[in-house]
Formats: C-alpha cells, structure tokens, sequence
C-alpha cells in the first residue's frame, strides 16, 4: 500500500476497462480520476493535478500523442510521469516516447491488473 | 448534399481499404476487454451482485466483438454476392435496431432513441447492409458519446434529390472550437516520430462505406461542437411521391 494517497488519472475511453483498471489501482490505495477523452483530461488535469498518467493511445476526438504534445508545453505538467495502457504497446518505442513523458508502456491485451498497479508504483518511486 | 451552416461535413465514400494489421487491431480491444473482465470475475473477492453484471458485460462485448467479424466477413464476400434491393421503410428497421442494442447501451448508461417522422418514409436498400451501417454507426456513437447522453437514429428526407438519409447523432466530447484547433495544430507540429504513428483504423467505416457502394448510397459525416453524426444516404423509394 502506498503511504500517501496519490492521484492518478486515468485518461481510457473504454467506461468498463477504465472501471477494471481505476478497482486495480484504488485497491493498492491510489485515488483515480478518471477521463474518457483528452479535452475532459485537460480539465481534470487543471482541477486536481495528479501525480501521474495512465494513458491510452486511441481515444475518440483525438489521440494520445496530440495531449502527450499538450502537456509537454507546459512546464508544470511535462514533467507529470506517464504510463501508456494500450494495446498498441508492440509498435511502440519507450525510447521514442521518453521525451513526452511517457516513462513505462504496458500492453494492455496481456497485461495483468497487477502489472498496471507495478507499473505505476514504478513511475511513483 | 445539403450543407448546414455552423457545421463540418465529410464525404467517406472514399475511404481506404484497411489492411489486416487494421482488422486484427479492430479485434483486439473487445478481446483485451473480455480479458480483463474474465480476470476480474476470477477474483474472490467479487460479489454475487458485480458477478451478474460482469457475465452481462462479457456478452454484450462478445456480442460487439462477433458483429465486427460478421461484418469482415460480409465486406471479403461483397463482389460475390447479388443483394437484393426493395423499398423498406428505415423507421421500422430503426427501431427495431434500438430494441436489439438498447440492453448494449443501457448497460453503458446511455439512451438510444428514434426521432419520429410524421410522414412514413420508403427507401431502396438490401435490409441487411443498410442494418449492418446502421449498428455499425450505432456502436461507433455508443464509443465516442457521453454517458448519460441520448444517441439518436434520425431519418430525413430531401425530395428534391430523391434521397433520404438515416444518421446516427451522437454527443461526444464537448469541444470547444479553440479547443479543437489548438490540439489539431500542436499534433500538427509534432515531430515525424510523434505524428505518423498510427491512428485509429477507420474500419468500420471502410466495411460501412463498402455496404453502402452496394447500394448505390454513400455514408458520411457531419461533425457538430458537441458530437458528430455519421449517416448513409440512399435512393427515395417511388413510393415516396405517393406520399
């Protein structure tokens, strides 16, 4: 269990996969604010910044490199630690993506809860 | 087509083939959600209660999840096959759409609805395609609207082209203009790397647009500040005059 209650926002446009992962990561004690879309992230992300991202790479309206971008022109949110949660994983470069904040990928369509909640307790660290 | 002021229109009838890579992407969301759901049900310590509604969730995704491949399989078939067209009234096949997926979009916490016509309407179609974009369309606004929002089949009628249209509005992200345009031009200028990776594959506009050429219709879109509606057009039935 985290010490802290730290807040994570989950940016999923699936309702049901982003209940699955927000019951994940709330049972390790995280808070998660959840958003389906990039406009409703900007919004959250300016109510309750968090303190860090899980993000999925297709979302409707636009994709996640578009608000990757976004928040990379900000000095207070560039530095916000990133998780990528997509099922894209396998033609995507970690390395590549470093620069945007992204810090760990995880596949979604082999991944177990557990692993999401490792990955964002790595980020955290 | 009739333009509407204030609003953005797109023809899809040319939208490009997509490859398998995009077919087999298109599987693997339900097939990743069917995962972690059959995870979740695995857990003890789940209630009898969430049980009940993660089983429903597992056959409505596998429900989705089969009308995609059924869908595929229809479009590979499209140049061997001879589709009837007859004169069929969309407000009729509109709601029977809405009963068959309204468990799908309660579930989501969502409304479809019809918007009623006065007068009966008659289009030349084959009833499995037109229900197929029609689904297709529905499951598209069912991703993309809000919850708590209505979709809505709507049906309309330009007697001067002899064409009716039957759309499916949703309400999506509530975007505003500056909003759209300043994401649109910071993706713009993203680096090469950032900006060619893939997006999301279109397919099923692909299969809908296929279906539509079959018909000798068109699909397209119209995208509004708080959503979008993605419609097919269709010649008016004869019998339409008699009206």
């Amino acid at each position: 269990m985290t010490t802290k209650q730290q807040t994570i926002l989950l940016i999923e446009d699936d309702a049901w996969l982003a209940e699955l992962e927000a019951k994940a990561l709330e049972q390790d004690g995280y808070t998660v604010v959840h958003a389906p879309h990039a406009p409703a992230a900007i919004v959250a992300i300016d109510a309750t910044p968090p303190d860090a991202i899980v993000l999925d790479v297709l979302l409707g309206g636009s994709t996640a490199f578009a608000l990757l971008h976004e928040l990379q022109s900000y000095e207070d949110t560039g530095e916000l630690p990133i998780v990528l949660c997509t099922n894209m994983a396998e033609t995507l470069s970690l390395e590549e993506l470093k620069p945007y904040g992204v810090r760990r990928i995880v596949d979604k369509s082999t991944m177990l809860p557990a692993d999401l909640v490792a990955a964002v307790r790595s980020v955290l660290l | 087509m009739n333009g509407r002021e204030g609003k953005q229109q797109h023809d899809l009838s040319q939208y490009t083939v997509p490859s398998i890579t995009a077919a087999a992407h298109e599987l693997k969301a339900p097939l990743a959600l069917l995962r972690q759901l059959a995870l979740r049900l695995e857990d003890d310590a789940v209630t009898d209660a969430e049980r009940r509604d993660l089983v429903q969730r597992m056959t409505l995704t596998t429900e989705r999840a089969l009308r995609l491949t059924s869908d595929l399989t229809k479009s590979a078939r499209l140049d061997d096959a001879l589709f009837e067209l007859e004169p069929i009234n969309p407000e009729q096949l509109c709601r029977d759409i809405v009963t068959e997926l309204t468990p799908l979009f309660e579930a989501h916490h969502r409304e479809l609805s019809l918007s009623r016509k006065t007068h009966p309407l008659l289009l030349v179609a084959n009833r499995d395609l037109l229900r197929r974009i029609i689904m297709n369309f529905s499951d598209n606004a069912l991703q993309y609207s809000q919850p708590g929002t209505a979709v809505e089949l709507q049906i309309q009628a330009f007697k001067s082209s002899g064409i009716i249209r039957v759309g499916v509005r949703d309400y999506g992200p509530a975007l505003s203009s500056d909003m759209w345009r300043t994401l649109q031009k910071k993706l713009s200028k993203a680096p090469q790397a950032i900006h060619a990776r893939p997006q999301s594959s279109g397919l099923g506009l692909f299969i809908a647009s296929q279906f539509a050429d079959a018909m000798q219709g068109r699909i397209g879109a119209t995208r509004h500040r708080d959503g979008a509606t993605f419609y097919v057009e269709l010649q008016a039935s004869q019998q339409l005059s008699l009206l």
